[in-house]
């Protein structure tokens, strides 16, 4: 689930009027109007119902021993915290998920940055390659995982196949799962597939947004089109790969299904997001689970946080 | 001059190739491997062309009495409810609201937008757990309305973040021309806004359905038999175990991602505004 | 105005029906009380084994107007939605896997329904020795539908194509025939082991340390395995070497037992399997339609520190989770499916077109007669040895209700030194220490 962030306020034509502007006596006179809180109280509902109340819920209880296996549900301060700090797997898990951080961020920027600059002018079949592009991106995450394994299968993967013919290995190799960078870097590598499509468009949309000329008077000085790029394109275009690089983010500090379906409970690639399911569903210590999403929630805020202080520059024209 | 143009124009399609090739090598293979028979799919080197191509695993899929193509009708048709179901009441809902954020003014407006938008920053997975642990409360864990309840709050800010840039961009003197005509607001909505924002509607419509269809964590947990699992829940599943042949789970791959795949080629321009709109500016 | 309203109105109507449907559909999808009806009703199996055939299910069915619809889980996945059900207090099924490791943690739950109170528990005891593994004081949480042990397989072909004459007895002349098998060119990785991170490599490591003369842990739970001359210490080098060495196909770092390594075996890529499960021979190996080495494949005690090394037991049950529609039902099929008739046919005395693929020995001692006296139960010689020898609990004290998280530390960290992240060194310690940490109850 990757959204957008908001960097716009919300404004009306009506913003100003009314409410605001009227003077008090008039405001009092006014007939309370039920429909605007009629349209949006579905909306307000599910929102606090299924979103608001639940997140109360893992804050509070984050601080509670809540295990299905262990009753009953008691207060024991930062006990979960502490023993998710002890915890090897979760240690490892947090190892790896920087990894998936690292190289999914770096990847699908750069990536998403190339495929913008391709798409930025106008040529006969662009229309085509945008909808190309976008494909990876609508696809389920664990059939991508089945997608990608076809690929580096160790018996009959096509990597396997195209290396031997080109004489770059001389028996099939069992790519995932023996180190720990290497399968890392494979699971990333189908994440990376899923996520920079979008990368790619929030580029190319603030690829659009700069004017022409600027272009022109960069020719007019003499600039090369590597110089332009990096002078005229790469500032511009700031905003939309700090929202690109957010994105990317909340994605890879958040993977599960690519590495639960490639790499099932074992340490050598298991993530953070995959460690909170196995404490919480596997063994049924939710509490500890809570601690740990909390503790996602927080590194995923924080950092989000980072990219647009120091990507994000405010562009004028 | 002219080098530098040809330059450009051959870097641009080196760029062409690597999209395609990107977007395109991972789902053609699968397909490949789905048209073979479990011999020829483990030959070595591979066959890059299906030699005898066969749509067997597709028909055992689809037509046999196995216990797999059993599993993978009934989750076919539960990814369908709860994907359109979800999707239905997402769009209709968000409507609503985003008419009343675009235009209307009323207390607690801006505290409630910013509060449905900043649910968007926070990652889906945190509220995951108290959900399951609610939802089983109530009765709902294992069905389709817990499974629906739970994909709408996940949708409803992003398809209300949609519907309301996309009805800022229409000119407010049309509803008004209608108003000052005597139809109630509503009325507006529904004559006059609505067919005018049909394209933001499609943008909702697709990008919900495409981020449910996606799911899996979330099923995964509030799923716990085969009469609610949704197709990529059965998928891994079958992944898992090891037993599928690599052409039928291919097979299986190939139908799950037929329909998403179908809709983002098909209506990516709607995929793309609804992205991209308001995220940069 | 007026049209106003009315508008308003149709807007609550709206979110009214909507709300109206969610609650509809959510009254019929659950909450519905369990019921004792048996007749022409349809219950839900779910076990990590293939369905019985389909002529003996329909038999089933016309007898007593129960359908039955099977679902084949993966142990592991099993296990975690039997949580996840019971935790969320939903139906999952109407009969499921009850294992012997967690029959203490399951009664103190109370997430089975008492098989006492379906089946007369107290006569089958006599003929299910395997019985007291499922019960817990008074309480019956599962009844046994195997006698399921671990055991060797090897391919006796293969073995003899290396030019080896005698079967080893030993673990020093085991390797070193499998070391012989990988260089004389037989086959390139001959030792099968599920490295997968599941609980099969974890089963494994307990028959390996039984192997080497030793348990994993002691009556109170306490970690036997932390000094390097112990049995579980050394089976983990001897499991980890294999794969480092190459004895072990690469690809087996994302296998698991039942069904990766299992299929290995029947396809002929690998010479033999350490720990496997009593029974794959007859109804396995020797089927033809999922076999190329029919024939080929035999048992063998398995070699240990001086001699043959005990078996450890490893039955499988099957009970009535909290949440089930149809206990009733699903008592009638329980009874069916561990009846010794049912259970010597599916075992292979009725012939293939009758045997439960991947069933093992019988849970009821008359079956297991049954099946000797005719001759037809496969490497009867062997296994009849290996039963009379006696077969041993996986836990002297009995499994601690901690089991499941220890299991996980287990599979993890040998996973982890298979793949070379982990010293085994390393991977014992992380073990012990979960060991400890759990058994002392903080």
């Amino acid at each position: 689930m990757t959204r957008p962030p908001l960097d716009t306020l919300p404004r009306t034509p009506q913003d100003t009027g009314a409410d605001r502007d009227a003077a008090p006596g008039a405001r009092r006179r006014r007939r309370f109007d039920p429909l605007p809180y009629l349209l949006v109280s579905p909306l307000a509902l599910f929102i606090v119902a299924l979103a608001l109340v639940p997140a109360v819920f893992t804050i509070v209880e984050s601080f509670f021993r809540v295990d299905a296996l262990d009753p009953p549900t008691r207060f024991i301060g930062l006990g979960n915290f502490r023993s998710l700090l002890h915890s090897a797997a979760v240690r490892t898990a947090a190892g790896n998920t920087m990894l998936y951080v690292l190289i999914g961020v770096a990847l699908s920027t750069v990536l998403g940055i190339v495929m913008a600059i391709t798409l930025q002018h106008r040529f006969a079949g662009r229309s085509v390659l945008i909808a190309v592009l976008i494909l990876p991106w609508a696809l389920p995450g664990v059939v991508e995982g089945i997608v990608w394994s076809g690929i580096w299968d160790a018996n009959s993967g096509l990597l396997n196949s195209v290396l031997t013919s080109l004489h770059l290995i001389d028996h099939y190799q069992t790519f995932l799962g023996h180190g720990r960078l290497e399968t890392i870097a494979l699971i990333e590598l189908v994440q990376v597939w899923q996520i920079t499509p979008l990368s790619a468009l929030l580029v190319l949309a603030s690829l659009q947004n700069i004017p022409h000329d600027l272009y022109e008077a960069a020719k007019l000085d003499g600039c090369s089109s590597w110089a332009a790029f990096r002078r005229v394109t790469l500032p511009l275009v700031r905003p939309g790969i700090a929202v690109a690089m957010v994105q990317a983010v909340i994605a890879t500090l958040n993977v599960f299904d690519q590495p639960y379906v490639l790499n099932g409970a074992a340490s050598t690639g298991s993530s953070v997001m995959a460690q909170t399911y196995f404490i919480s569903f596997q063994n049924l210590d939710f509490g500890a689970g809570y601690a740990l999403s909390l503790l996602v929630t927080a590194a995923t805020l924080v950092l989000s946080f980072l990219v647009v202080k120091f990507v994000h520059r405010t562009v004028e024209f | 001059m002219s080098l530098r143009v040809f330059r450009r124009v051959r870097v641009r399609w080196l760029g062409i190739a690597f999209i395609l090739l990107w977007s395109l090598v991972p789902i053609y293979w699968t397909i490949n491997t789905s048209l073979q028979s479990e011999a020829q799919a483990g030959s070595k080197p591979a066959h890059y062309l299906p030699p005898t191509p066969t749509v067997r695993n597709y028909s055992t899929l689809l037509g046999g009495s196995g216990e797999v193509s059993g599993q993978i009708r009934q989750s076919t048709a539960n990814i369908f409810v709860e994907c359109g179901a979800a999707t239905l009441v997402t769009v209709v809902l968000s409507t609503l609201a985003a008419y009343a954020f675009a235009r209307m003014t009323f207390r607690g407006r801006t505290a409630l937008f910013y509060g449905v938008l900043a649910t968007m920053a926070f990652p889906a997975y945190t509220t995951l757990i108290p959900l399951y642990r609610i939802l089983g409360d109530f009765g709902l864990v294992n069905t389709y309305t817990g499974i629906v309840l739970v994909y709408v709050s996940g949708f409803l800010p992003l398809a209300t973040w949609i519907m309301y840039n996309y009805l800022l961009t229409l000119p407010p003197a049309i509803e008004e021309a209608g108003l000052v005509d005597g139809a109630s607001r509503l009325q507006v909505l529904r004559h006059v806004l609505l067919p005018l924002a049909l394209p933001g509607i499609v943008s909702a419509t697709v990008i919900t359905f495409l981020f449910s269809w996606t799911q899996f964590l979330f099923p995964l947990v509030l799923s716990t038999d085969q009469s609610t699992e949704p197709l990529t829940v059965v998928i891994a599943a079958l992944q898992g175990q090891h037993v599928v042949p690599s052409t039928l789970l291919s097979a299986a791959g190939v139908i799950t991602i037929a329909v998403p795949a179908v809709i983002a080629v098909a209506l990516n321009r709607y995929i793309v505004s609804g992205l991209v709109s308001g995220s940069v500016k | 105005m007026l049209s106003e309203r009315r508008g308003v109105r149709g807007v609550v109507g709206v979110s009214l029906l909507s709300c109206l449907a969610l609650v509809a559909t959510a009254c019929s999808g659950g909450g519905s009380a369990a019921s004792t009806a048996t007749r022409g009703v349809t219950i839900n199996v779910a076990l990590a084994i293939p369905s019985p055939p389909k002529a003996s299910l329909a038999a089933f069915t016309k007898s007593t107007g129960i359908t039955v619809h099977w679902t084949n889980i993966d142990w592991d996945s099993l296990q975690t939605k039997i949580a996840a059900a019971a935790t969320a207090h939903t139906y999952f099924a109407d009969a499921t896997d009850v294992d012997w490791s967690r029959v203490g943690q399951l009664s103190k739950l109370k997430w089975f329904h008492p098989m006492q109170n379906y089946v007369d528990t107290k006569s089958l005891a006599a003929d299910m020795p395997q019985m007291t593994s499922f019960t817990v004081g008074k309480e019956v949480v599962g009844v046994p539908f195997d006698a399921s042990f671990l055991t060797t397989t090897v391919n006796k072909k293969m073995f003899a194509d290396a030019g080896i004459t005698a079967m080893p007895r030993t673990m020093a002349q085991y390797t070193a025939d499998l070391r012989r098998i990988r260089s004389k060119g037989v086959v390139d990785h001959p030792l099968d082991i599920p490295f997968a991170a599941a609980e099969g490599l974890s089963t494994y490591w307990y028959q390996a340390t039984a192997a080497f003369g030793g348990t994993v842990l002691d009556t109170h739970g306490r970690p036997r395995f932390t000094s390097p001359g112990s049995a579980g210490y050394k089976a983990a080098q001897w499991m980890v070497d294999a794969m480092r060495q190459g004895l072990v196909p690469p690809g087996n770092i994302n296998t698991t037992d039942s069904q990766g390594t299992q299929t290995e075996m029947a396809k002929g890529t690998v010479a033999s399997v350490f720990s496997d499960y009593s029974g794959n021979v007859g109804s396995l190996y020797d089927v033809p339609s999922s076999s190329t080495v029919v024939k080929q494949v035999g048992y063998l005690a398995p070699p240990g520190a001086g001699g043959p090394a005990p078996n450890l037991s490893n039955p499988d049950g099957i009970g009535i989770p909290q949440a089930a529609k149809y206990p009733v039902a699903a008592a009638k099929f329980i009874k069916w499916f561990t009846a010794a008739d049912n259970q010597a046919a599916f075992a292979g005395l009725d012939g293939p077109d009758k045997t439960l693929r991947t069933y093992s020995l019988p849970s009821r001692l008359s079956a297991v007669h049954k099946l000797a006296a005719k001759g037809d139960l496969v490497g009867a010689s062997a296994m009849s040895t290996m039963l009379a020898s006696g077969t041993r609990p996986v836990f002297p004290g009995g499994a601690p209700s901690w089991y499941p998280q220890f299991s996980n530390a287990v599979y993890t960290n040998l996973h982890a030194a298979a793949t070379g992240s982990l010293s085994v060194k390393g991977a014992i310690k992380a073990i012990a220490g979960t060991a400890n940490r759990l058994a002392s109850g903080s």
